[in-house]
């Protein structure tokens, strides 16, 4: 049985929300919702992270695919067992230098672009990535890196650029991508992780 | 329209340059000020939308509050309002004396007069008003001005967009979202009189930009920068849950991409309350950047007389970049590592 598809473009919000609710109540199973606006795009999938769906957000030809796997009847247990998860679920990613490990400069940069282009295609988004040191070079000085950042974003990944390094190299006034932050609430990023990947 | 579309286009009308105009269109000023002589000027505004709610009689009332409250930001006093009516040939002409009631009797309890109106078909409902008042020149009170280290004092909660989209789509009945409506239906005349009493350097009303835009328009005005703390904002009751289940409208991304200099410092755990400040507003509060040794006093005698929910919710900044901040709490930074 192929997934249910549905099509929302043209309907202004909160019309898409209704047709995903709609589509919600009677699913078996995961179902497609295409939306053609950013607006309609965060709003299909607050509500369906809220009524405890997986959503996965793909750019598509004239907006936003979404695709939604309803959940157990439940949330997960808050308290006691580990939630299970699969890769980008959950995960930050601590980017603290603008190249990967050490050695030929030139190679530590190529990889990191590298590395930025390949999250921006993966399947599944981090949910959070943190810049730090010299780390928010990637989303101030380089326009390449910063998109793939900005893709990441537009994707749901949430992206924390550490402002005191953002103040110290004086980059504030060029940030491309993400949301200046601070020691508080990275810490807290990185300590309330399910998972940390720091690269 | 979105603020940002306006501004390009009003920047490229030629400008208003007689003497007696004391108001600027393009400083986003509320109403129009115009000298009529010395100690007295006139003061004009005008507003008009679709319904937000489906009682007829109330829409009245919530436009006609809602199009009073320029008037009161300025520290006027309304005097006459004139009807504008976009009606569907189809719908019962019942509604359309409701809706027209619900305005005259919020006119009279501002005590001013209907004086007339017009009327057109459209395919789409629609009510407004034209609102003229007066306002002594010395005593006005415009959208620039604020100082560093004003307190800047909200006098409604937020949350009207949200609240009004979740009817729209069937996930609350009015009866849920008595407060907003309560909030949407009282006139700003009793608040701006508390103001009027108290330095206060600039005022506006929180309407269709958000309470972020209509703040990032003041710190433009002024040529000030501001710090706005999200947990002091007050909410109507179910905003945070309404948006968690995907209740914004399109106004709330336009507000947030014309407030250009932003900078957000709450981390990632407060998404939804960020979201609350740039949400459109029908008939909001007032905002105001009321001198900080009189700011409490103000904020003591609106919360015991006609706004229980007025609250202090951030500070003026020193410019000249109008640079909005947008912090956790009134002291969250202050135990934070940097």
């Amino acid at each position: 049985m192929s997934d249910e598809y549905i099509d929302c473009s043209g309907l202004k919000c909160p019309e898409p929300v209704m047709k995903a609710r709609e589509a919600l109540a009677s699913a078996r199973g995961p179902f497609t919702v295409l939306v053609d606006n950013e607006t309609a795009r965060d709003n299909v999938a607050r509500f369906a992270r809220t009524s405890g769906c997986e959503v996965h957000v793909n750019k598509a030809l004239g907006g936003f695919l979404l695709k939604i796997t309803p959940g157990a009847e439940m949330p997960l247990e808050t308290s006691g067992s580990q939630v299970e998860c699969s890769t980008g679920k959950g995960t930050v990613v601590l980017i603290s230098s603008d190249e990967i490990g050490r050695g030929e400069r030139e190679l530590g940069v190529a990889l990191m672009k590298s590395f930025l282009y390949a999250s921006a295609e993966a399947d599944e988004a981090p949910s959070r990535i943190v810049f730090m040191n010299t780390g928010v070079r990637l989303v101030t000085e380089s326009d390449e890196t910063a998109a793939h950042v900005k893709a990441l974003e537009d994707r749901g990944a949430e992206v924390l650029v550490c402002g005191t390094c953002l103040d110290f190299y004086g980059l504030k006034d060029r940030l491309k991508a993400g949301l200046v932050s601070n020691m508080y609430d990275i810490q807290s990023a990185l300590i309330g992780a399910y998972n940390v990947v720091s690269i | 329209m979105g603020p940002g579309d306006l501004e390009r286009i009003l920047k490229k009308l030629p400008e208003e340059t007689a003497p007696e105009l004391l108001s600027s269109v393009r400083s986003g000023e509320d109403a129009g000020v115009y000298l009529l002589r010395e100690g007295l000027a006139l003061v004009q505004t005008v507003d008009f939308f679709p319904p937000m709610v489906d009682d007829p009689y109330t829409f009245g009332q919530i436009t006609a509050a809602n199009a009073l409250s320029d008037i009161y930001a300025m520290g006027g006093r309304p005097l006459t309002a004139l009807n504008i009516v976009a009606y569907p040939r189809a719908l019962d002409l019942d509604v359309l004396e409701e809706i027209l009631l619900g305005g005259h009797d919020k006119i009279h309890e501002a005590g001013a007069v209907v004086a007339g109106g017009h009327t057109i078909e459209d395919e789409e409902l629609k009510y407004g008003m034209c609102v003229t008042g007066v306002v002594d020149p010395a005593k006005i009170t415009t959208i620039s001005g604020a100082k560093a280290g004003d307190t800047l004092v909200l006098t409604k909660p937020v949350g009207t967009g949200i609240l009004a989209t979740a009817l729209k789509a069937g996930l609350v009945a009015e009866e849920d979202i008595g407060d907003a409506i309560a909030s949407m239906v009282a006139l700003n005349a009793a608040a701006a009189d508390v103001l009027s009493r108290h330095r206060v350097s600039a005022c506006t009303d929180v309407t269709g930009f958000g309470l972020a835009g209509h703040l990032f328009e003041m710190i433009s005005a002024g040529g000030v920068s501001a710090e706005l703390w999200a947990s002091e904002v007050p909410l109507f009751r179910r905003s945070l849950e309404m948006l968690s289940m995907g209740m914004s409208t399109e106004g709330q991304s336009r507000n947030k991409s014309y407030v250009t200099t932003v900078e957000v410092l709450t981390g990632g755990e407060d998404e939804l309350l960020l979201d609350c400040l740039f949400d459109p507003q029908t008939s909001g509060g007032l905002l105001a950047a009321v001198d900080s040794s009189d700011a409490a006093s103000a904020l003591a005698e609106l919360q015991s007389g006609p706004c229980p929910a007025a609250a202090a919710v951030g500070t003026v900044l020193a410019g000249p970049e109008p640079r909005l901040v947008i912090r956790h709490g009134r002291d969250f930074h202050e135990r934070r590592i940097h």
